[in-house]
């Protein structure tokens, strides 16, 4: 019997070390004095594949721009690719992440470029753009350097950055037409909007088509950009009293007084992101904000008779912000991982993907008319855009600045405290605005 | 005899059948729930993520544990779960058992139509109620309207708890139906017939003969029952996420998601949730196999 155990407890433990070797991390050190070896390395490079893990997954808008191009890059170069795409969404973003820490890295990463990153920035996992063009010195060169966003952790540029989003208002004209109203453009105010919502209102529709308890990111941002302007929004608060932490409070107390006034759908606490959305398609309600990513959409879900009662303007404006000023960004884009770069055979077929997969004809495709870009050639407009492109398009031709999402600078457990936890109760009154923040900041560390 | 007793003298064969199953579940469950363990004192930033190390003080997560207000909710919510489990999909069940024992054609159809909802995905029939409750002109709301209700109704605000319960209670009848009526079929036809012969009335047969020949069917239903509330999330969470509406119809398995991969990220705090989700699940199963101890006849 002891014998027995004994062999039961080795085997237990032989199975668990086992298990622990597996989630040890990768040990590759930065192999900084291999670069010149490296670089005539890439000279003579032989076929190599590559391990991309991006978001360009089946259901991605891009997706069919991101494997035209890789396809003709294996055609060209004779390397090929382990595509290893995934929709994003938090179960992927800690997949990714995962695989970092197990030692499973790819060799090139499709990704978010701000706080999401930051455990592979921390890590050496990733190459900085700086690092790459001491070596490859056109690497990334037709991007504007100022555009490409730097990582939260140390302020270098990791990501080579493809198409960005903008956030503007969806509008249904046609519900603003039996109003005998006209859409927000770029000279409407706040208060000018809150009349607009108020005789919508008193005409039986829904002013504003938004979930508060699924996404109240969009009117969050705006409200806060309209209470801290464009040079201050991207300070995250410190404190509930510091000029940060006072813009968030007003912005969360605008979101309130929309809230009692009853603009949003009466079951705008509990309901999906789509169901409130679904007032928009069905005719009900005035005003949406949304992503670029939501052109797309209606466009598919809108009969081409009915596309013309649809468009899209600037989110009307209070203080110092002019309703021209927009939020959006280059949010994800191309890494070379370490383990790529230390890999001599790897090394040059990286950088040459990269390269690929970033010119200015991809790009501009994927952009599809509006979306923002670090390009140093301006995206020319497309010549065959329906309505609502057209209007996406003039919004963003039309921007006086874009800036980044702020709720994209603090941390997952802050961001999911204030926008799926907290809005909602402050514009319901069961906590104020101050104690969303001061709630905020503690889960922010 | 010889033979038999070298069967249990040779220890191989033992072994060949238990290790491996034994090495698996060390490295499947043992192994994650001893890192569970650890990683509740432990500052991970997120999944996948490297610890950070030891918490300060080591045991935060478990002092947060008993002062986060959801988690209150969440608890409450799981015991309401558990006390909805018993009274309504093993009493429904047993009602429903009692009523199909007495027919004497078409029992094998309503099996197959209780059972039913048991083999379809919870996903799927969270998305099905969704729509079923949805607000504005979803079915039931329609159907009020058209018998004079004059308002549409707030299903998921107003009236959370029967819109989350209802779809569980509803799920799993069937389940619970299916073990009565074997329990009832295999009362012996000589009882039936004696009770007969002495002139017992229907609802006699119900009270003296059928209860308490169920009594350990209905002890094993309700302990499947306990335990099994504590595990409900997937139709929860397809219908109310995010403890819609206001964080109040958290239950301690979609608060667990919540800070592992419903986006909070805290995986020591989901950690801690899970521990206490493992000893509250030991205790009551514990509580469970007292209370409803099965006789011997």
């Amino acid at each position: 019997m002891k014998k027995l155990l004994a062999l039961v407890s080795a085997l237990t433990l032989s199975a668990a070390l086992l298990a622990g070797c597996a989630s040890a991390p990768a040990s590759t050190p930065a192999s900084t004095g291999s670069t010149a070896g490296a670089a005539s390395t890439a000279a003579e490079a032989k076929p190599v594949e590559l391990r991309v893990v991006s978001s360009f997954s089946g259901t991605d808008g891009n997706r069919k721009a991101f494997e035209t191009a890789y396809k003709a890059w294996e055609a060209a170069t004779g390397n090929t690719v382990k595509d290893e795409s995934q929709t994003s969404d938090e179960t992927w973003k800690a997949k990714v992440l995962a695989d970092f820490e197990t030692g499973s890295d790819p060799d090139v990463l499709f990704f978010f470029n701000g706080n999401d990153a930051n455990t592979i920035v921390e890590g050496g996992k990733v190459v900085s753009i700086e690092d790459i063009r001491k070596e490859y010195p056109n690497y990334a060169s037709n991007m504007n350097d100022s555009s490409i966003p730097a990582s939260p952790v140390d302020g270098k540029q990791y990501a080579v950055p493809t198409a960005g989003y903008w956030e503007g208002m969806f509008t249904n004209t046609k519900v603003l037409e039996d109003c005998g109203l006209t859409a927000p453009d770029a000279n409407t105010t706040w208060d000018e909007f809150l009349e607009m919502c108020e005789t919508i209102k008193a005409k039986g529709y829904t002013p504003i088509a938004a979930s508060l308890q699924q996404v109240p990111h969009y009117w969050f941002e705006f409200t806060i950009l309209n209470n801290d302007g464009v040079t201050g929004h991207l300070n995250v608060p410190a404190t509930a009293d510091d000029a940060a932490g006072k813009a968030w409070q007003a912005g969360l107390e605008d979101i309130k007084v929309l809230y009692e006034k009853g603009y949003f759908p009466a079951n705008t606490l509990s309901a999906s992101d789509e169901e409130t959305f679904q007032l928009m398609y069905d005719g009900k309600a005035a005003f949406a904000i949304d992503g670029s990513w939501k052109t797309g959409q209606i466009v598919d879900n809108v009969d081409a008779d009915h596309l013309a009662d649809y468009t899209c303007t600037y989110v009307p404006a209070k203080g110092d912000r002019k309703p021209t000023d927009i939020i959006g960004g280059l949010s994800m884009g191309y890494y070379i991982t370490e383990k790529a770069w230390a890999d001599p055979d790897k090394r040059a077929a990286a950088v040459s993907f990269v390269e690929a997969l970033t010119t200015d004809e991809v790009i501009i495709e994927m952009a599809a008319g509006s979306a923002a870009t670090a390009l140093k050639v301006a995206p020319p407009k497309p010549a065959d855009l329906n309505s609502l492109q057209e209007a996406a398009f003039n919004m963003v031709a039309g921007a006086t600045s874009v800036t980044p999402a702020v709720q994209d600078y603090i941390k997952p457990e802050a961001k999911a405290q204030i926008l799926e936890t907290d809005t909602k109760l402050v514009a319901n009154g069961s906590i104020t605005a101050a104690q969303a923040l001061e709630n905020m900041i503690k889960a922010n560390g | 005899m010889h033979n038999n007793s070298m069967i249990f003298k040779k220890k191989t064969p033992l072994l060949v059948f238990l290790v491996p199953a034994f090495a698996f579940m060390a490295v499947y469950l043992f192994y994650p729930f001893v890192m569970n363990i650890i990683n509740s004192f432990s500052d991970i930033p997120s999944l996948g993520a490297s610890s950070k190390g030891w918490l300060d003080p080591w045991y935060s997560n478990y002092q947060r544990l008993v002062t986060d207000p959801y988690m209150r909710t969440a608890f409450v919510n799981t015991m309401l779960m558990m006390l909805c489990t018993i009274v309504f999909q093993v009493g429904i069940a047993l009602i429903l058992a009692m009523l199909v024992d007495n027919i004497r054609r078409g029992s094998g159809f309503f099996r197959t139509v209780y059972f039913f909802p048991i083999v379809i995905s919870a996903t799927a029939l969270g998305l099905m109620f969704n729509l079923l409750f949805w607000y504005d002109t979803g079915p039931i709301n329609t159907i009020l309207l058209q018998f004079g209700w004059d308002h549409l109704v707030n299903w998921k605000e107003d009236h959370w708890m029967f819109t989350m319960f209802t779809p569980v209670m509803w799920q799993y009848v069937g389940y619970y139906f299916v073990i009565i009526v074997t329990g009832l079929n295999n009362i012996s036809p000589d009882v039936y017939e004696a009770a007969e012969i002495d002139g017992a009335t229907g609802m006699q047969v119900v009270w003296r003969i059928k209860l308490p020949l169920l009594y350990n069917t209905l002890c094993t239903c309700l302990t499947l029952a306990i335990t099994g509330a504590l595990k409900v999330f997937d139709l929860p969470w397809t219908m109310m996420p995010k403890g819609i509406p206001l964080e109040k119809s958290w239950l301690t398995g979609t608060y667990m998601y919540k800070y592992s991969l419903g986006g909070a990220n805290n995986i020591g705090y989901s950690s801690a949730i899970a521990i206490f989700i493992v000893i509250l699940g030991v205790l009551l199963s514990q509580l469970a196999n007292r209370i409803f101890k099965e006789k011997d006849y």
